[in-house]
């Protein structure tokens, strides 16, 4: 398909194309990773593909306890950030885990929530720490939390014209993600699960991808764990519950049955990591 | 620098099918037929004729007016009835730019009147065919063979061991892009394609147009890769119809996604074994075949008997039946895949060998010893078996076995695969020999298709023949219309064919040398400061004063042709079809050692070793890199790949992202070891290699993972959900 391309250098010119009945139907661009094979065969129309790239959004700092990152920030820049690792280790993990390193020196964590794939390996890991997506339009800023802004497979609450500017994730020492694949390398997870502490006794959140239409936050699994840290049998009767919610995903990737198994194998595996993952805030 | 074409590649230098262009030049794309199966009621070109940019459109209906018989044979470029798969071709259009030429073509409207499309073999036949079912609907091809006893073997046996295995269709996955250019002028059809066959687009296309091969040359370019997907026309006849209607040069490319919804290549199958021991070795056994073809098989019968000949692997077994069935499905055509189904076939024989030797408590690779073929034994149908290394290749195999249950974590799992192959075919080559006093150059007709066979291998059998230095000889192509025939780049045949071509020029240069020296000894070659030197006895003179003028411009010109012998097999021992004459046998046994997650059904190879029995190793370089490649590819069908086809036939993983070949990070360390010796019927002895080392790799990894667990998978890949059913985890 052919478009054309814009590349604005302000906000304002940005969201002021997005607006413009004569540039639609017209698209936002990060990355581009996910995005341009939609458009390339069709999938997305658009007459116009607007860069973010000019926008003053590949940055990367902490407010207090909280980092936020600029939604064109590639991912490959993550880890490497100081305090990132030791502070944040499950979304370090949840990052490796995209794609390839090419790939992430290219794809952003702006592209991956305006996307909203079912398998983003993003996401669950953003539920679990409760992550604030910041976002900006004609009519102003505004914050939602994550889980209220995914809506669906590949829907989001964004209004038209509006952008994501940054995403807020509270830092979680103790945090994990783990995955399951068919080819480990550059594939699309069949579940990843993350689980991350909040900071107090009772305070373990539990979060699924990959198994149903968006990511999940599974509170019958975090019900289970009211003691920190978690006992063996805790843990267990977690895994359970969270194989055991609603009905999970058969497709090309994997049958349900499977997806279950693997979700209760990685809730053990991701406590076991997260657990192992330090614990100084 | 090993290999010539090394700093033309690394430059961005070679022009691939994709580089083709010419001034005037026109974009054609194929219209796709919208479902499986159904009857064509019309197609509709008038509103494409009218979109902008556009040239020509063409379907069935016009190609009358366009080829001299209609092109109306049993491969017509496009139906007129019946589609046989989704996306197959029913209608071409040809415009100015190639958005233009797609616009137009989503414009022709496909009327179909649909049928339920067959999509799966057991779909069909649940239960297996009678034996009566050669003209059973959907039954291609119904091969039998058998000889002797086998229902007094089953009587006598202290067991008989019955098991089911599973194939799934892989595809090519070459980097480039199947692309070509036509141009028609006065009579003269010519087409410029990425091919591993010149001649043998030139055949089949002039034949499937209704031409004279010689009315159409086809020259080749550098080929990105083919696996076998590039070795018959496929674009070129759609090509030459537009070029032919629009009187235009016509250019036809396939996008990445196109590879994969038209790929004609290797479709699911089901195997079944019924074995007989006694006395600890194998007695009788029964095999059946289930193969999906696709749309069609060529080769049919040939094809069927040429898979089925694997599944008694190379292994002495007195008393057999081996039935084939051939099944269409509403799926692209069945093609030729890197050794044609044999990983799948040797897949399914080596993991029955493997329960075997398991049954009867016996090491895995003991216990293939006590049957393999040695040097004089018969095959199944009676074909004498000649110098094979597979005793050496096994011997070796337990070395390393040994080695790594040492070394190697506990909870590894090792598993060997052994594979033949047969690699001096019938088809045959010639070349021509262009000596002038600095270099020898060796023109022939194909274009390296990045194995090296061409670029390295020819020129291997020259240095060693001629006892000359490689960069003093160049190797040359040409189009159809002055190249020497070559059958093509396939079937581990290249270097070993062309190779002794080479030889056949080579004695005839020679002999020319020594009768124009006067020399009573035989003459060489050597390579001196000012050129060629003729040596014989005391002789020493140089090339130079032994030629014409214009030969020292030109060359003094020789040629070789080999044509290989084929096997020949018992027919008294064949009820039904016909087999493949294997001929120049070579073993291939692979050992692979993985780690197995025993709650996810992942599987990790770790290490990988590699014991081919090459006869002679004409670069050891080569034959590492040769292997590596080989063994690369098989992880991917032992692990990773699979077409995956949705009820309405729609193909659900036209892509890299589902359709998953290895990355580098799941190729483990391998070690390639030449197995030398058991020479065959290649320049000084040497056995192809281009298809052995895909062989024994799902085997390898398949065995080796029922090590690590105790359980068998019997379904291709080994994914890890099909690993955690195994594991009963599900």
């Amino acid at each position: 398909m052919t478009f054309s391309l814009e590349r604005p250098e302000t906000v304002g010119e940005a969201i002021r194309i997005l607006s413009d009945p004569s540039y639609a139907p017209a698209v936002p661009l990060a990355g581009g990773t996910d995005l341009l094979l939609d458009v390339d065969e069709g999938r997305i129309p658009a007459r116009t593909v607007v860069s973010l790239a000019r926008l003053p959004w590949r940055t990367l700092h902490w407010e207090g306890d909280t980092l936020v990152v600029g939604a064109t920030l590639p991912f490959a820049k993550l880890p490497a950030e100081a305090g990132v690792r030791t502070r944040l280790p499950g979304l370090v993990d949840a990052v490796e885990a995209v794609g390839s390193l090419a790939l992430r020196h290219r794809a952003t964590l702006g592209g991956n929530l305006g996307r909203a794939a079912p398998a983003s390996d993003v996401l669950p890991i953003l539920l679990a720490v409760g992550a604030v997506v910041r976002l900006v339009s004609a009519s102003g800023e505004r914050e939602v939390p994550i889980g209220q802004f995914v809506r669906g497979s590949r829907e989001t609450s964004l209004a038209r014209a509006e952008l994501i500017e940054s995403v807020a994730i509270p830092s979680a020492p103790r945090s994990a993600y783990v995955w399951q694949r068919v080819r480990p390398a550059n594939d699309v997870s069949q579940v990843g699960v993350a689980v991350a502490w909040a900071g107090a006794p009772g305070a373990w959140q539990v979060a699924l991808g990959g198994v149903l239409p968006t990511p999940v936050r599974v509170a019958e699994a975090e019900a289970q764990l009211p003691n920190d840290p978690p006992t063996a049998a805790e843990i267990d009767l977690a895994a359970r519950a969270a194989a055991a919610g609603a009905a999970f995903t058969t497709d090309k990737r994997a049958t349900e049955s499977y997806r279950r198994r693997l979700v209760s194998t990685l809730v053990r595996r991701g406590f076991a990591r997260a657990m192992a993952a330090g614990g100084v805030p | 620098m090993i290999r010539s074409d090394a700093a033309l590649k690394s430059r961005g230098g070679a022009s691939y099918g994709l580089d083709l262009e010419t001034p005037g030049m026109l974009h054609g794309v194929l219209v796709p037929a919208p479902v499986a199966s159904g009857t064509i009621r019309s197609v509709d070109l008038s509103a494409a004729r009218r979109a902008p940019g556009v040239v020509v459109a063409v379907g069935a209906g016009e190609l009358a007016a366009l080829l001299p018989h209609g092109g109306d044979r049993d491969r017509p470029v496009f139906p007129s009835t019946q589609v046989l798969y989704r996306n197959q071709p029913v209608a071409a259009v040809a415009a100015t730019t190639l958005a233009e030429a797609r616009a137009a073509a989503r414009l022709v409207r496909v009327d179909v009147a649909p049928a339920a499309p067959l999509l799966d073999i057991e779909d069909r036949y649940p239960e297996w065919p009678t034996d009566l079912a050669t003209n059973a609907p959907g039954v291609v091809a119904h091969v039998l063979a058998r000889h002797g006893d086998l229902d007094r073997a089953f009587r006598s046996a202290e067991f008989v061991h019955r098991e089911t295995y599973r194939t799934n269709g892989v595809q090519h996955v070459a980097l480039e892009p199947h692309a070509c250019l036509a141009e028609v002028t006065d009579g003269t059809w010519r087409v410029r394609t990425t091919t591993q066959t010149p001649f043998g687009v030139r055949e089949d296309a002039a034949e499937i147009l209704g031409i004279p091969p010689e009315s159409l040359v086809v020259e080749g370019t550098w080929v990105g890769g083919g696996f076998g997907s590039k070795g018959a026309a496929f674009l070129e006849p759609f090509a030459l119809v537009l070029a032919a209607a629009s009187g235009r040069p016509v250019r036809v490319a396939f996008g990445y996604r196109d590879e994969f919804l038209q790929d004609r290549t290797t479709l699911p199958a089901v195997l079944r074994f019924e074995t007989a021991v006694a006395k600890g070795v194998i007695t009788a056994r029964r095999v059946r075949m289930m193969l999906d073809t696709g749309a069609s098989l060529p080769g049919r019968d040939f094809a069927t008997g040429y898979a089925i000949g694997f599944l008694l692997g190379p292994y002495r077994i007195p008393v057999f039946e081996m039935e084939g069935y051939a099944i269409r499905t509403n799926k692209p055509p069945f093609g030729p895949h890197r050794a044609p189904f044999a990983p799948q076939c040797v897949f399914a024989v080596e993991s029955h060998t493997d329960s075997l030797a398991r049954r009867l408590g016996v090491d895995p690779v003991e216990f293939r010893l006590r049957h393999v073929w040695r040097e004089g034994d018969r095959t199944a149908l009676h074909q004498e078996v000649g110098p094979f290394g597979a005793t050496a290749a096994l011997e070796r195999a337990q070395g390393t076995i040994a080695d790594w249950r040492r070394t190697l974590p506990a909870g590894t799992g090792i598993g060997v695969g052994l594979g033949f192959w047969s690699t001096s075919t019938g088809a045959g080559g010639e070349v021509r020999l262009r000596l002038t006093p600095a270099e020898l150059v060796i023109e022939q007709a194909e274009h390296e298709i990045g194995s090296g066979s061409i670029v390295r291998g020819l020129v291997a059998v020259a240095e060693r023949y001629f006892g000359i230095p490689a960069d003093r000889i160049r190797v040359t192509n040409s189009p159809t219309s002055t190249a020497p025939f070559d059958s093509g780049v396939f079937g581990s045949r290249t270097a070993g064919a062309l190779g002794r071509a080479i030889e056949a020029a080579g004695d005839r240069l020679l002999t020319e040398l020594r009768s124009r020296s006067g020399a009573t000894d035989p003459v060489r070659l050597e390579s001196g400061p000012g050129g060629f030197l003729v040596v014989g006895g005391s002789s020493r003179r140089p090339l130079a004063d032994l030629l014409t003028v214009e030969e020292r411009r030109d060359g003094l010109v020789a040629e070789g042709r080999h044509y290989g012998r084929s096997g020949a097999i018992d027919t008294s021992r064949v009820v039904e079809g016909s087999f493949y004459p294997y001929t120049d046998f070579t073993a291939a046994v692979q050992v692979a050692a993985v780690r197995v997650d025993r709650e996810t059904g992942s599987v990790k190879v770790i290490r990988y070793a590699a014991f081919h029995d090459v006869g002679t190793s004409l670069d050891p370089r080569m034959v590492r890199g040769q292997v590596e490649g080989g063994v690369a590819m098989g992880l991917g069908t032992a692990l990773t790949e699979e077409t995956l086809w949705g009820a309405d036939g729609r193909m659900l993983n036209p892509g890299l992202l589902d359709y998953r070949v290895p990355t580098i990070a799941e190729i483990p360390p391998t070690e390639v070891v030449a197995i030398e010796g058991f020479l065959g019927a290649g320049p000084f002895g040497a056995k192809g290699l281009g298809e052995p080392p895909i062989i024994p790799v799902p085997a390898a990894v398949a065995n080796a993972v029922t090590d690590a667990t105790g359980v068998r998978v019997t379904e291709l890949p080994l994914t890890p959900e099909r690993v955690a059913r195994a594991l009963m985890l599900l």
